[in-house]
C-alpha cells in the first residue's frame, strides 16, 4: 500500500478526449469555479446583455459566492435611478474601500512618533514612488467621503427612509457617521505638522470642558496622552483611525448594509400608499436584475471615480503639509478641520460646557434616536413640512455656524496684525511666499504707493497690504502705513519684513508692528496644485 | 449598459496612460520636492537665527567683537577655524556639533567673555533636531559668499585715540543719537542689554527706571565696590572697567573688557549720552 497516492484528472481527461478538448473543458470549469456557477457562454451573454436563460443562470453567484451573497439578485426599477438614493450610500462604501487601499500604502511608511512622523511625511513625498500621489488620494478620499456620508443622512431623512421598519439602520447609520467624522478627525493628527496639531487641539479642547472638572480633565489626559499632545496622544490618535475606527465601521457596516437589504431599498415616498412598505415585493416586470445591470453600472463607476481621483490628484490637488509640529506655537487663526467649524462656531456662541459639551451630545442623541420618537407615518413631502422644514434649517444653521467657525467672525486680533498676516499667513503659504521669487525686488516699498512697484506682482502685494493697514486706522489711531522691506540676505534668500507704523492719536506718540520672513529662491511655494 | 462598458474601457486605458505619465515624473518631482524642503530649510533656519543668534553673532553673523565670534567668515569654511581648533570631520558637522553642544571652553587665543550654549533639546537646549538641522543649512548658505569676500576673523582693529579706562577723562560733547547707532549696529550692547536678559535692561521696565536714572544714585548706594564720584564717572567705569562693581543678580566677566581699547572719547560720549537719554 502506497504512503499516499497521487492522481491527476486531468491527464485522464487528457488520454481519454485528446489535450485540446480537454484543456477547453477545464478553462470553461475554471470560468465557472471563479465566477462562482456562470459557464463562458454565461458570461458572454451577460456582457451581450442578452436575455437571460431560465432558469437564470445569472443568480447562481448570489447563491453560491461569498461577494455575491451580500448583494440582492435585482431592484426595484424605482430606487435603480439616481433619484432617490443619489447612490450615496454606495459612494460612502466606495470610499471606505478606497480609504484602505491608499492608507495601507501610507501606512507603511509612517510610525506613529513626534520624532519620526513628520520626517515620514518628508520621506513619502520625496522619496516614496507615488508617495505623494497616495496622499492627496487618501486626503481628497476623506474629505470627499465625509461629505458623502453626511449627504447621504440628508437624503435618508429628507425621502423619510428613517421610518418604520429602516429605523435602526437609520442609527446605525449614525454611528456610520461618527464614525467616519472621527476616522478623518484622527487622520488629521498624524502628519504631525503646525496645521493637524492645532486643528486637532481645537478640536480636542472640547473634551476638557466635559464636566464636572474631575471627569473632564481625566478624559483629557486620556485623549491627548498628557496636557498637551504629546507621543502617547499622537500613538492614540493612530491606533484610533487604524484599528478601532474602522473595525467599529465595518461592524456597524455590516448591520447597516444587512438592515438595508432585509428591507430593502425604500421606494421613492410618492411611490407607495401612506404606511405600506412594498420595498421587497417587487412585481416581475420591474426588477433590474444584479447581474448585468447593477454590476457593470459599478464597475464602470469604481473606474471612473479612480480615474476622476487620480487626474484631480495629479493636476490640481496637493495635501497641504506645514512645518513641523509646535506645542509652544500657536499660530494665528487656526482653526478646526472643515467638517467641525460649525462646533468652532458654537464654542464662539459662549459657555464652553453648554456649547461644546450639552449641545452636541443631546444634538447626537437626538439625531440616534429620531426614529423612535418621530413615528409620523407618512413619507411623502407634502405631509413632513414640519420635519422638512426642521432639516432646511438644520442645514442652513450648519452653514451658519461653519461660517461663524472660521476666523473671520468674532476673532479678535488687532488690525495690524491683521495686515500682516493677510501676506504672511501663519496657517497656509499665502502671497509673500507664492509670489515668484525674482518679482519680490529689493528695496523700500510703501503700501500706499503700490501703482509704483516695480512688477505686477508686487503691486498686487502692496495693494492687498495697504488696503489692510487702512484697517488700522480707527477712532485712537490714524496715518496708518505699512512698509514691505526686501533685504538680499545670502546667496538666493531674501529677507522680507512688512511693517505697520501708525501715530496713536490719545498722545501722539508711534505705533509699529513688524514681522520678518525670509524667503528662498528654491522654496517653490507657487508650484501649484498638480503632485 | 453598452457605453458604461465601452467609457469603462477607455476610462481604464485612460487611467493606465495616466498612471504611466505619473511614473515616468515621479522622479524630477521628488527631486523638486526635495530641493523646496532644504530650500525651506534655509527659510526656518534664518528665522531661528534671527530669533535665537542674532543677540551674540550679529544679525548677519559677522560677529560681535567682544561677545562673539564671526560665522559669516570665509576661515570657517576654507578649513583654517577648523585645523585650528583641531577638528577632522566637516564645517557642516562643526557647525551642528558646536549649535547642538555648545562650546564648553573657548578656542585658543580667544577671549570672548560668554561661552557658546547648547541649543539642542539633547543638550538640555530648546531646539528639536530638526530645528538645529535648519540651522545648520542657513549658515552652511554663507559659504559662497564668504568664501568670496575671503579674509577672516581679522584681529580686533586698533582703535587711534583709545580711551582708555581713566574714570576722570574728560569727554567731548555727546550725541546721543549716533550713541544709539552705535549701542544696536557695532559695538553689540543691545545684544545683552536691551533683547537678551544677560545684563541689566537699560530701557525702563516695570517699576524699575532706565539706565541714565539708575546713574545718578547708583554710586551711592552702600553696596556700591567702583571709584566713581559722580554719574558720568559711574558710567565711564561701567563700559570700561565692568569688573570693578557687578549690579546684584548678574555675573563678573561676562560683560566684554576691552572697550576702553575700542572706543574712542567721542564713542564714549555718544554712548553715555545715549544711556542718559534712556530714563
Amino acid at each position: 500500500m502506497a504512503i499516499f497516492r497521487m492522481h491527476i484528472p486531468f491527464l485522464d481527461e487528457v488520454k481519454a478526449k485528446g489535450l485540446r478538448q480537454a484543456g477547453r473543458a477545464k478553462a470553461d470549469d475554471l470560468v465557472t469555479r471563479v465566477t462562482a456557477g456562470l459557464n463562458p457562454s454565461d458570461v458572454r451573454g451577460l456582457l451581450r446583455d442578452d436575455p437571460a436563460a431560465r432558469p437564470n443562470p445569472r443568480l447562481t453567484p448570489h447563491a453560491e459566492g461569498f461577494w455575491l451573497h451580500m448583494r440582492p439578485t435585482y431592484y426595484h426599477t424605482l430606487v435603480d435611478g439616481i433619484y432617490p438614493t443619489f447612490r450615496l450610500g454606495w459612494l460612502s462604501t466606495f470610499f471606505f474601500v478606497f480609504e484602505i487601499i491608499t492608507g495601507v500604502f501610507l501606512m507603511v511608511y509612517y510610525t506613529p512618533s513626534p520624532d519620526a512622523a513628520y520626517e515620514n511625511m518628508l520621506n513619502i513625498l520625496g522619496n516614496v514612488f507615488f508617495g505623494s500621489t497616495m496622499r492627496d488620494l487618501h486626503k481628497l478620499g476623506a474629505e470627499a467621503m465625509v461629505l458623502v456620508v453626511a449627504l447621504h443622512m440628508l437624503r435618508t431623512f429628507v425621502t423619510g427612509s428613517y421610518k418604520k421598519p429602516r429605523q435602526f439602520t437609520w442609527a446605525t447609520g449614525i454611528i456610520l457617521l461618527g464614525v467616519t467624522l472621527f476616522l478623518s478627525f484622527s487622520g488629521y493628527l498624524l502628519p504631525w505638522d503646525q496645521l493637524s496639531l492645532w486643528a486637532v487641539t481645537i478640536g480636542a479642547s472640547m473634551v476638557e470642558a466635559f464636566p464636572p472638572e474631575v471627569v473632564g480633565q481625566t478624559m483629557n489626559l486620556i485623549v491627548r496622552g498628557g496636557p498637551e499632545f504629546n507621543a502617547d496622544g499622537l500613538l492614540r490618535f493612530y491606533l484610533l483611525h487604524v484599528v478601532l475606527l474602522p473595525l467599529i465601521g465595518i461592524v456597524a457596516f455590516g448591520v447597516h448594509y444587512y438592515k438595508v437589504i432585509h428591507h430593502g431599498h425604500s421606494l421613492p415616498p410618492e411611490a407607495e400608499k401612506v404606511g405600506e412598505d412594498t420595498a421587497k415585493r417587487v412585481p416581475l416586470d420591474r426588477r433590474v436584475y444584479f447581474m448585468p445591470r447593477i454590476i457593470t453600472r459599478e464597475l464602470f463607476y469604481i473606474v471612473a471615480l479612480v480615474f476622476l481621483f487620480l487626474a484631480a490628484a495629479t493636476f490640481f490637488y496637493e495635501a497641504p503639509l506645514e512645518i513641523k509640529a509646535d506645542s509652544l506655537v500657536t499660530p494665528l487663526h487656526t482653526t478646526a478641520p472643515w467638517y467641525f467649524l460649525w462646533l468652532q462656531g458654537m464654542l464662539k456662541l459662549g459657555d464652553k460646557v453648554i456649547w461644546g459639551v450639552i449641545v452636541p451630545t443631546v444634538l447626537i442623541g437626538l439625531l440616534l434616536v429620531l426614529p423612535y420618537f418621530e413615528v409620523g407615518p407618512s413619507r411623502r413631502y407634502g405631509d413632513r413640512r414640519i420635519g422638512l422644514s426642521v432639516a432646511a434649517l438644520s442645514v442652513a444653521a450648519i452653514a451658519v455656524l461653519s461660517f461663524m467657525g472660521t476666523p473671520w467672525y468674532g476673532v479678535s486680533t488687532s488690525a495690524e496684525q491683521e495686515a500682516v498676516a493677510t501676506l504672511l499667513p501663519q496657517t497656509h503659504p499665502g502671497p509673500v511666499r507664492e509670489t515668484e521669487w525674482e518679482a519680490i525686488e529689493l528695496g523700500t516699498f510703501t503700501a500706499s504707493q503700490y501703482t509704483a512697484a516695480p512688477n505686477p506682482a508686487m503691486a498686487a502685494l502692496l495693494e492687498t497690504f495697504h488696503a489692510e493697514v487702512l484697517k488700522v486706522n480707527d477712532a485712537e489711531r490714524s496715518q496708518a502705513e505699512g512698509f514691505m522691506i526686501v533685504e538680499d540676505w545670502q546667496t538666493d534668500l531674501r529677507k522680507v519684513t512688512l511693517r505697520v507704523v501708525w501715530t496713536n492719536l490719545a498722545d501722539n506718540s508711534p505705533g509699529e508692528y513688524s514681522q520678518v520672513t525670509y524667503v528662498h529662491r528654491q522654496a517653490a511655494y507657487n508650484r501649484g496644485g498638480g503632485s | 449598459m453598452k457605453w458604461q462598458i465601452a467609457a469603462g474601457m477607455f476610462l481604464v486605458l485612460g487611467l493606465i496612460v495616466l498612471t504611466l505619465g505619473l511614473a515616468l515624473s515621479e522622479m524630477p518631482r521628488m527631486e523638486l520636492f526635495k530641493a523646496s524642503n532644504d530650500a525651506r530649510a534655509v527659510e526656518s533656519g534664518a528665522l531661528l537665527f534671527e530669533n535665537s543668534c542674532r543677540a551674540c553673532h550679529g544679525p548677519q553673523g559677522k560677529g560681535i567683537e567682544g561677545v562673539a565670534p564671526p560665522i559669516n567668515a570665509a576661515d570657517l569654511y576654507d578649513g583654517s577655524r577648523l585645523a585650528a581648533v583641531g577638528w577632522s570631520g566637516t564645517t557642516e558637522d562643526y557647525v551642528r556639533n558646536v549649535i547642538a553642544a555648545g562650546r564648553p571652553v573657548p578656542s585658543a587665543g580667544t577671549t570672548y567673555p560668554q561661552r557658546m550654549p547648547t541649543w539642542s533639546d539633547r543638550f538640555g537646549g530648546p531646539l528639536r533636531d530638526d530645528q538645529v538641522d535648519s540651522l545648520v543649512a542657513f549658515i552652511m548658505n554663507w559659504e559662497d559668499r564668504a568664501l568670496a569676500e575671503g579674509g577672516g576673523a581679522a584681529p580686533p582693529p586698533v582703535v587711534e585715540g583709545a580711551v582708555g579706562t581713566d574714570l576722570t577723562v574728560s569727554l567731548p560733547e555727546g550725541d546721543a543719537a549716533r550713541g544709539q547707532q552705535l549701542a544696536e549696529g557695532a559695538l553689540g550692547c543691545s545684544g545683552c542689554h536691551v533683547l537678551a536678559d544677560v545684563g541689566p535692561a537699560w530701557n525702563a521696565v516695570g517699576d524699575q527706571p532706565g539706565v541714565g536714572t539708575r546713574a545718578a544714585t547708583r554710586f551711592t548706594q552702600d553696596d556700591y565696590t567702583g571709584q566713581a564720584a559722580d554719574a558720568q564717572q559711574y558710567l565711564v567705569e561701567a563700559v570700561v572697567q565692568t569688573n570693578a562693581f557687578i549690579v546684584s543678580g548678574y555675573q563678573a566677566n561676562i560683560m566684554p573688557q576691552n572697550y576702553g581699547d575700542r572706543l574712542t572719547g567721542q564713542d564714549l560720549a555718544d554712548l553715555i549720552a545715549y544711556m542718559n537719554s534712556l530714563r
